[in-house]
């Protein structure tokens, strides 16, 4: 299976990067004001918006290949989450659509959004 | 096809480039999905910024808007972020043509550590090339590059159209460029590299519609898309001094057109 592509310096994000985990919790409220939850999945599920800039046209190029190659939010990966090194298994693209932004020579900016599938 | 500029470029910076693909997703709601994915519905999309254009570059540019008109018309557009060659790190792929005697062997170590250079062996009495040929305009500046490696100093000859130009690969790799450009008449040029008898290493050859190299960037489909459209029928400008204007251009290819 692919791994999301690091950069030059082996690294996967720059700062400032964000990560969220998000639960499927159902609640069911009862006209007397009680009520009632219960989990609706296994596990949380975790997103990570890379946001990078400041790369040169090889590590651009990189980037925009992954994306074809995965066909957008299409295909899944293995993404190593940058803050503890975890190896996620089953990730994809949130988006089907990725912005790529020449500055100038040497100093590209994109960003993708990476969210962990179940199942 | 789309106007260079006089300047020997393609375009201006900042450039935006999007790419945008189609996937119907099924959400469950536990959280997973199924999906679908749509190859043909995949679309890329250019802004173009141009400042400073001198009153010729505007008119050619307005010229072939009007000739186009607007977004009707479809055009051969070439990525200007992008490496025109298709397969750059694949050079047993039927893009590229190779001599009857040159071997090609995948799997070696590249200038960047990875695995995407090629080991060219010509076991022949003459030179041998590999190369491909791009349905461009063939009067329009280009920039070919690759990245080289020979265990002795060895010629090797960049090919552009019908001009070449010899350069030396040694022991490290080295990346050699030539700049230049072909018959104007012609809808087509070749670009590749020639190698006498003997062995070299290949890696990243690279074709850009401007007057100097870029930095590499990889390539599968590559950067000639053949019937891309103006995304607006709007063409404005703005006069900012004497010849001197700016404009923003917005281009726009689809697989399914």
């Amino acid at each position: 299976m692919a791994t999301f592509p690091p950069l030059k310096t082996g690294a996967v994000a720059q700062y400032p990067a964000t990560k969220s985990l998000r639960f499927q919790n159902q609640i069911v409220r009862f006209v007397d004001g009680n009520e009632q939850r219960y989990r609706d999945s296994a596990g949380p599920l975790h997103q990570w918006v890379i946001r990078l800039d400041q790369l040169d046209e090889t590590e651009l190029a990189s980037l925009e290949g992954f994306f074809l190659s995965n066909q957008g939010s299409f295909a899944s990966f293995i993404f190593i989450d940058p803050w503890d090194g975890t190896s996620y298994p089953n990730c994809s693209v949130a988006s089907d659509q990725l912005q790529l932004t020449s500055v100038e020579e040497l100093h590209n900016t994109a960003s993708v959004t990476v969210t962990e599938n179940r199942g | 096809m789309y106007p260079q500029l006089t300047k020997e470029a393609y375009s201006q910076f900042p450039l935006r480039k999007q790419r945008r693909t189609r996937t119907v997703t099924n959400m469950a709601a536990d959280g997973s999905s199924i999906k679908l994915a749509d190859p043909n519905g995949a679309i890329t999309e250019w802004q173009l910024q141009y400042e400073g254009l001198s009153d010729t570059e505007l008119s050619n540019l307005q010229q072939f808007f009007a000739a186009a008109e607007g977004s009707l018309n479809g055009f051969t557009f070439l990525d200007p972020a992008g490496n025109l060659l298709a397969w750059s790190e694949d050079l047993t792929n039927a893009v590229w043509e190779a001599g009857p005697f040159l071997a090609s062997a995948g799997g070696a170590t590249d200038p960047f550590g990875g695995s995407g250079a090629f080991h060219l062996t010509n076991s022949g009495e003459g030179a041998q090339s590999v190369s491909q040929t791009l349905n461009v305009p063939a009067g329009y500046i280009y920039s070919l590059s690759v990245y080289v490696q020979a265990a002795q100093p060895t010629t090797v000859t960049l090919l552009l159209g019908s001009n070449r130009a010899p350069a030396t690969a040694g022991p490290n790799w080295t990346r050699i460029g030539f700049t230049g450009s072909g018959d104007p008449t012609a809808a087509s040029i070749v670009f590749g590299v020639e190698l006498p008898p003997g062995a070299i290493g290949v890696f990243g050859p690279q074709v850009e519609a401007q007057a100097a190299p870029s930095a590499y960037q990889k390539s599968t489909t590559g950067g000639v898309y053949g019937d891309a459209r103006f995304g607006d029928d709007t063409f404005s400008f703005a006069t900012t001094d004497v010849n001197r204007h700016s404009v923003t251009v917005n281009v726009v290819y689809a697989n399914h057109l």
